[in-house]
């Protein structure tokens, strides 16, 4: 610790190149993986809402929820206190004072059971022409009171509350009533089909044609969520592997540099751990202090970014990944370990 | 007869094997006493710095016995003679032996690392007082001259207390005052401060305070009486 915060403090310039390096990968490491959780939830947080772990879809869909329907005789053959009837529908959400468009899910439920969302304000739907909207559609133009048409409904709906962290697939959730899915879904109420049927407990005696599949499964199965979410796990995966290479090599660098200093300090009798302490010291200090500065800077561009843009910081996910980074720079420091190790204390005499 | 701080018996060093052997050192022995100031001279090239790095347990020599302080260590593990170097020796290195990132005072708090903080028998601040560097306590090394620099390895090899002091030509990029000094220090650390100096040069100017002058040539070291000390110095002017 001596020999490595000495060194530090007195070769700034030099330990700066690479505590700017520290920050540059933790940064952009950062963001991504902001990007990539931000990213995730747009696609899920409806999902993880979901009060229970079972979802009931037709055999046929392949376990995609925009693809299921669930039939009136179906349901009824699993219903019980523990289940709960959902129906969605991918729509285009439109204010037709302002001709503003938004790409958007509506989840028609039971409003007063199992699933309905807690509202964060106005009030819940008490009529088939309200609807109750995730408070991202804010961000894109609509707000609480607007009436809008669902997929150019002649009917408005009067969005009168908002609920928060409900998307699917990436775009916003409008809550409506189990009525009102079907009126937009089948043109008319009178089809009793929703798309599937959750369940706080495993489902039992399933209805021929269904299958029943965990929340995880379901939300793996959202087209594109697997694809987009492994793409930003590689990137970063990636990301901390080139971070062993740069910091290893430029440590590795910066310990030929001293070789002469280090078979000074052999002759001398300082022993070879000792000298490898300061190296590992060295890098967890600029490691920490460049991880650290990393994070400052993530959470300035949250706060500047714009809300539009999927990104969140998932502190448990972030920690972890900073751990990784700084332990992989300890294993990059791996490389002058062989070099340390071979100093001669002869090389400090030189000459004959 | 009290033991010898270094004694070498038979030693001999050879680099490579076979044809292309070379022998540094032919069958030698050499002996230093406590107080004694000792110095190996000759050209380049003749062995004294192999001579140095075996007494100084920086390498094994090829046969022979190596005693330090009656110990023989000839067998010692490369981290035991590590410790043995630590405690035994003040090293004073021609290159320079100061670490750069540390300032004077804390070169000679580095040591204090490393050995637990014992009680030293000159303070830091006595050091620095003998050798006339106190005002530098806080330079780093590369704003000193390069007398101020030999005398902060002085204080960096006296600091722990070592019963012998090795010098690599420590005069080497002196000017002669300034050489003198340096030497007369060496002669007051083995005669006042009774610690063993063994000091390598090609300056035969320098051997006032020396107890002892040995020639190395070829390999082969001999003691030289006054006589042949005059024949030197007069062939050197």
């Amino acid at each position: 610790m001596f020999l490595a915060s000495k060194e530090i403090l007195h070769n700034k310039a030099r330990y700066l190149l690479v505590v700017v390096t520290f920050v540059l990968i933790s940064y952009l490491v950062f963001f991504l993986t902001g990007l990539a959780t931000g990213l995730a939830r747009n696609n899920r947080t409806a999902i993880d809402a979901l009060p229970g772990n079972y979802v009931l879809m037709s055999k046929y869909a392949n376990k995609n929820l925009l693809s299921s329907v669930v039939t009136e005789d179906q349901y009824d053959q699993v219903a019980s206190k523990d289940t709960a009837l959902l129906g969605q529908m991918t729509i285009v959400a439109e204010n037709p004072k302002t001709n503003k468009k938004l790409n958007s899910n509506i989840f028609g439920i039971n409003l007063q059971g199992k699933l309905k969302p807690t509202v964060t304000s106005g009030r819940l739907p008490t009529k088939n022409s309200e609807v109750l909207a995730d408070d991202s559609v804010t961000y894109y133009g609509l707000k609480r009171g607007d009436r809008i048409t669902l997929n150019g409904s002649n009917q408005k709906y009067h969005i009168v509350g908002l609920t928060h962290d409900r998307r699917f697939a990436t775009v916003p959730v409008f809550y409506t009533t189990l009525a009102t899915f079907r009126q937009v879904k089948y043109g008319q109420s009178r089809v009793h089909n929703v798309s599937a049927v959750v369940s706080t407990r495993k489902m039992t005696d399933l209805p021929k044609h269904t299958e029943q599949i965990t929340r995880a499964t379901l939300i793996n199965n959202i087209p594109g969520y697997t694809a987009q979410t492994s793409t930003f796990m590689l990137m970063i995966g990636a990301m901390i592997g080139i971070t062993l290479l740069i910091i290893g090599i430029f440590m590795y660098i910066l310990t030929i540099q001293k070789v002469a200093m280090y078979g000074v300090m052999r002759a001398q009798g300082i022993r070879t751990s000792a000298i490898i302490a300061a190296l590992f010291w060295q890098i967890l200090i600029l490691a920490v202090v460049g991880v650290g500065i990393g994070i400052g800077l993530l959470a300035l561009t949250e706060v500047g970014l714009p809300k539009t843009i999927p990104f969140y910081s998932d502190t448990m996910l972030l920690s972890m990944i900073a751990g990784a980074l700084i332990v992989m720079s300890l294993v990059g420091g791996l490389f002058s370990l062989r070099r340390i190790l071979h100093i001669d204390p002869l090389e400090a005499i030189g000459g004959e | 007869m009290t033991t010898s701080l270094v004694a070498l018996h038979q030693v001999t060093k050879t680099y490579g094997s076979g044809h292309t052997a070379v022998t540094a050192l032919h069958p030698t022995d050499f002996a230093l006493q406590a107080g004694e100031f000792a110095t190996v001279i000759g050209p380049s090239g003749s062995g004294k710095t192999t001579l140095l790095t075996i007494v100084g347990s920086l390498q094994q020599p090829s046969s022979g016995q190596v005693l330090i302080n009656g110990q023989d260590t000839t067998d010692f593990s490369e981290r035991r003679r590590t410790d043995l170097r630590f405690n035994t020796f003040g090293f004073m290195l021609q290159a320079s032996n100061l670490i750069p990132f540390l300032t004077v005072k804390d070169q000679l708090a580095l040591v204090d690392r490393f050995n637990h903080h014992k009680q030293h028998e000159m303070s830091m601040t006595d050091l620095f007082t003998m050798l006339g560097i106190t005002d530098l306590a806080n330079a780093y090394p590369a704003a000193l001259s390069g007398g101020e620099r030999q005398r902060v390895s002085i204080a960096r090899a006296l600091y722990n207390d070592p019963p012998i002091i090795l010098a690599d030509e420590p005069t080497a990029s002196l000017d002669t005052s300034r050489a003198m000094k340096v030497v007369d220090l060496l002669g007051d650390i083995a005669h006042k401060m009774n610690r063993g100096v063994v000091m390598i040069t090609h300056d035969t100017r320098l051997l006032d305070p020396v107890d002892t002058v040995y020639e190395m040539r070829d390999g082969h070291l001999t003691t030289l009486d006054s006589a042949g000390l005059a024949k030197i110095r007069a062939a050197a002017l």
